[in-house]
């Protein structure tokens, strides 16, 4: 990094604006999540700080970022510290903000209620002034005055209550309002987001350096934002879920643990209503997809890694792989309503559900697989043969115990995918909205041998049969109603009941990964 | 594409020749009984194959033979028969493949005929759902146009991939190349359950929590919106990009990003112009399959969307919100019958078609890639 050639003359000159942009980096990212916060609606922007709006402080603090970043550009410029700009922000920095002052001008204008030709005029002309103002003047000033413009417009809107509480802007034709409950925030995060930018590449003394920062600064964010919003989905099905799903919960007593939730059907006569026959459907819908398509995808993949030659077929084959992986779940579902449906009795059926399944699972397997038999290393195979072992042997008792760990894994995670789909067993394996306890399929003692053809029929695989995510896709579809006490905890104790079922294959095929890798480095 | 001389027909007899060679050495080492038994375990597959397509009830049959068949098999020639059944398995990928297209397009021909037009005295069936607006299965005219789900899916998937392109390339760019390995241990399993929560749950918090919510902070008449279909969709993509951008950041190689780290170039200097540019085809075949993805979604948008078949005014109207292909399918079949299910299985063609050719173009966009990383141009 260049910043090993720096000399620390130079740096005490620069700390002091380093800690400035620190600081203002900070604040951004403070004001950033303030706004999130109020369009999610956990702080409202009316809500007093220190006697002053909510919505003012934030237009306050945004009029400071603004000022601030535009001033680190003209220290910049006048020489007053030592950094690296380059001629240009560059052409992508330029383009970019054309397109937010662009909007700006033009949403300005249309706010101010000007025609149509008019708006888009003042867009046109502050998205040229930007793109001009980026492009021909040097790095520090092209990428810190158009941003700051930006957080100084915004702050000045909202200092004033141009933009704040009981601001409406009616869009006639979009048969929308924009609020200033939702533009405040959008505005803020907005804002925010460009003078952390722009404070992140004059902490780097803008040039490389300061790119380097101002990028990573928001790579950051965007992940950090990506994974707070998996942490924020997972935790609100959890907290919304648990009453529903304990509901009637007990240790002790006759049985040593009652959980009515997951032992009941959903009828009249029971305390609590369950999702019992849901559960076991969708338990028997996943062996049943597993074991169709567990042997035919590792099959398919000892075949293709070990015994075809590359070619035209295995082309050919990797071709409808990849086209089966991508195809969509309700594609699956009417080609299992089309073909399946007529071959099993003519009406929804488990069966019919578990091939759909399985026909969705087939490629996830194959490919993995695939990569698990690929990444055994050929000293293995060659080992084998060098000692005479014949090929099927040695695929048998060298190639496969050695991919087993990739495979598993692989056959995990494509199940944890295939438990929660809805689109399929929507149109092939049905089954009631609430079904009671008795409505549960029991497949092994359901066989029946007889002496006239099909020979083996088994009454509870041709079926409709309930399965949690059918379940709580029908109850969404009756309205969030039924014959039951508390319609909605059921529904979301039921979404977490999903939700736990996929997690845990998914948490158990991600273990497994660990701990082979583990195994295999030591 | 050599084939396409004047020596092409000797060109194509040539590997024919060799197989059938091959063939007839392979008959005569083998052992006849071993022979046999293969032949008449893959024989009895496809007759079970045969009448299972027949809806034959007496299917079992040939099953039972092959399963016995290949079980004795299994003991007495172990190596040839596992060869014919690893085989056999193979080929299930692309008959299912045949199957759905067949099944699909068979089930779709009542409702391609019905919407026939004509173009310059020619019939074309199926330009109906594609030269006018209407769909309405009920009341007369009866039409069945599929330029309003298309115009929802064109609308959900645009602003998808708003959301998943730029934000999946960047935190694939983070994981690949930013992230210490601690960090990295932590965010890629956190990637993956995202893609693990099923489409039903986010659909479900959709209708229960974001539509009351924009239909109140928007004043919309009812909730359904394209913006936040759109929105939860492009979460939902967003694995799909990652993973696979990610797979190709990876595989760019070391050395060349470590020539341009030697010249004193910073890291994000490498990344963009060397790592990205290297990746690029690999990286919009990720974009392009998460469009795919997005494009295919069935759930959150059948419960969060309005079920209306219309062309909201303007066209951009993100704040409305009637259907997709995938959420006129799943919200409508089983209540249909006739042309109008057919008309559902033609809404399937489309999605099916368009996805594949989005498979097919990612998978020759990153073979193209793989064999220039690989040194071959």
């Amino acid at each position: 990094m260049s910043r090993a050639t720096e000399t620390a003359l130079v740096r005490e000159g620069r700390s002091s604006y380093e800690g400035a942009a620190a600081t203002a980096i900070g604040l951004s990212g403070v004001v950033f999540a303030v706004g999130l916060g109020t369009l999610v609606d956990i702080l409202d922007i009316t809500a007093p700080i220190a006697g002053i709006r909510l919505s003012t402080v934030l237009g306050v603090a945004l009029l400071s970022l603004g000022v601030g970043v535009i001033g680190f550009g003209l220290a910049s410029r006048l020489d007053y510290v030592d950094t690296k700009p380059q001629p240009s922000a560059g052409i992508a920095a330029a383009v970019a903000f054309a397109v937010v002052w662009f909007a700006i001008g033009a949403l300005v204008a249309g706010a101010a209620g000007l025609g149509s030709i008019s708006w888009m005029a003042v867009g046109l002309v502050t998205g040229t002034i930007a793109f001009a103002a980026t492009a021909f003047s040097r790095e520090d000033i092209g990428s810190t005055l158009p941003t700051g413009s930006v957080a100084v417009l915004g702050g000045l809107a909202l200092a004033t209550g141009v933009i704040g509480p009981g601001w409406e802007w009616v869009l006639v034709s979009y048969n929308a309002t924009l609020f200033g409950d939702t533009a405040v925030p959008v505005v803020v995060m907005f804002a925010s987001l460009l003078t952390g930018w722009a404070a992140a590449k004059a902490y780097g003394g803008f040039g490389a350096r300061g790119r380097n920062v101002g990028a990573y600064v928001l790579i950051y964010l965007i992940v950090l934002s990506i994974l707070s919003v998996l942490v924020g989905l997972v935790a609100f099905v959890v907290v919304k879920g648990l009453p529903g799903l304990f509901h009637g919960f007990s240790i002790g007593g006759e049985q040593v643990i009652s959980w009515p939730f997951l032992t009941n059907g959903a009828s009249l006569l029971a305390d609590v209503a369950g999702v019992f026959p849901a559960l076991v459907g969708t338990i028997w819908l996943v062996i049943g997809a597993v074991l169709f398509a567990v042997p035919t995808g590792v099959g398919a993949a000892v075949f293709l890694s070990e015994y075809a030659e590359q070619g035209r077929f295995t082309q050919v084959v990797e071709v409808a792989t990849n086209g089966l992986w991508s195809t969509p779940s309700i594609v699956f579902g009417l080609f299992g309503a089309a073909f399946l449906i007529p071959r099993f009795g003519n009406n929804k059926s488990l069966i019919a559900g578990m091939l759909t399944l399985g026909f969705m699972l087939l490629p996830l397997v194959l490919i993995t697989s695939r990569e698990a038999i690929l990444a055994v290393p050929d000293e293995y195979r060659d080992a084998s043969a060098a000692l005479g072992v014949s090929k099927w042997k040695t695929i048998r008792s060298v190639v496969l115990p050695a991919a087993i760990p990739g495979i598993t894994t692989g056959v995990i995670l494509g199940v944890g995918r295939i438990a929660g789909e809805t689109a399929p067993i929507l149109l092939t394996t049905g089954g009631g909205v609430l079904p009671g306890k008795s409505a549960a399929p029991s497949v092994l003692g359901g066989f029946q041998v007889s002496a006239s053809p099909p020979f083996v029929t088994n009454p509870s695989l041709l079926e409709a049969t309930s399965a949690l995510p059918y379940q709580l896709y029908a109850l969404i579809t009756a309205g969030l109603s039924g014959n039951i006490e508390a319609p909605e905890q059921f529904a979301w104790g039921l979404a977490l009941t999903l939700l736990l079922v996929v997690l845990v294959f998914y948490a158990i095929g991600i273990a497994t990964r660990y701990y082979f890798r583990k195994k295999l480095h030591q | 594409m050599s084939s396409h001389t004047g020596l092409g027909i000797q060109d194509w007899r040539k590997p024919v020749e060799q197989r059938l060679q091959r063939t007839r050495e392979f008959v005569t080492e083998t052992e006849p009984a071993a022979l046999a038994i293969v032949v008449l375990s893959m024989g009895s597959l496809l007759t079970a194959f045969a009448g299972f397509l027949l809806a034959s009830s007496w299917t079992a049959i040939p099953f039972a033979t092959f399963l016995v068949s290949t079980g004795y098999g299994w003991v007495r020639h172990q190596a040839l028969i596992a060869r014919a059944v690893t085989f056999a398995m193979t080929t299930v990928t692309i008959v299912t493949l045949g199957l759905i297209v067949v099944f699909i397009f068979v089930e779709s021909i009542p409702a391609f005929q019905y919407e026939s037009a004509t173009v310059f005295g020619v019939s074309v069936p199926g330009l109906g759902m594609f030269i006018q607006t209407r769909w309405d299965a009920v009341t007369d005219p009866v039409r069945y146009s599929l330029l309003p789900m298309i115009h929802g899916t064109v609308m959900v998937t645009a602003i998808a991939t708003l959301v998943a392109a730029p934000l999946g390339v960047a935190a694939a760019l983070f994981i690949a190349e930013i992230a210490p390995p601690t960090v990295r241990e932590l965010v890629k399993p956190g990637i993956e359950i995202l893609a693990g929560i099923p489409s039903i749950v986010y659909g479900f918090i959709g209708f229960t929590i974001i539509n009351p919510w924009a239909s109140d902070e928007f004043a919309l008449n009812g909730g359904s919106t394209y913006l936040f279909v759109g929105l939860v969709v492009g979460l939902m993509a967003l694995p799909t990009v990652v993973s696979v951008a990610e797979d190709a950041l990876t595989s760019v190689p070391d050395s060349m990003k470590d020539g341009s780290l030697a010249l004193g170039a910073t890291d994000w200097q490498s990344m963009i112009s060397i790592t990205l540019p290297a990746a690029f085809s690999g990286i919009s075949a990720a974009v392009l399959l998460g469009v795919g993805r997005a494009i295919g979604e069935t759930m959150a948008a059948t419960v969060m969307l309005a079920g209306t078949q219309a062309i909201p005014d303007p066209l951009t109207n993100v704040f409305y919100g009637y259907e997709t292909l995938t959420s006129l399918i799943a919200a409508n079949y089983g209540n249909t019958s006739g042309v109008h299910e057919s008309a559902l299985f033609a809404a399937g063609v489309v999605l099916f078609v368009t996805v594949l050719c989005l498979s097919i173009a990612s998978q020759y966009i990153e073979a193209r890639m793989r064999r220039r990383l690989g040194g071959a141009e």
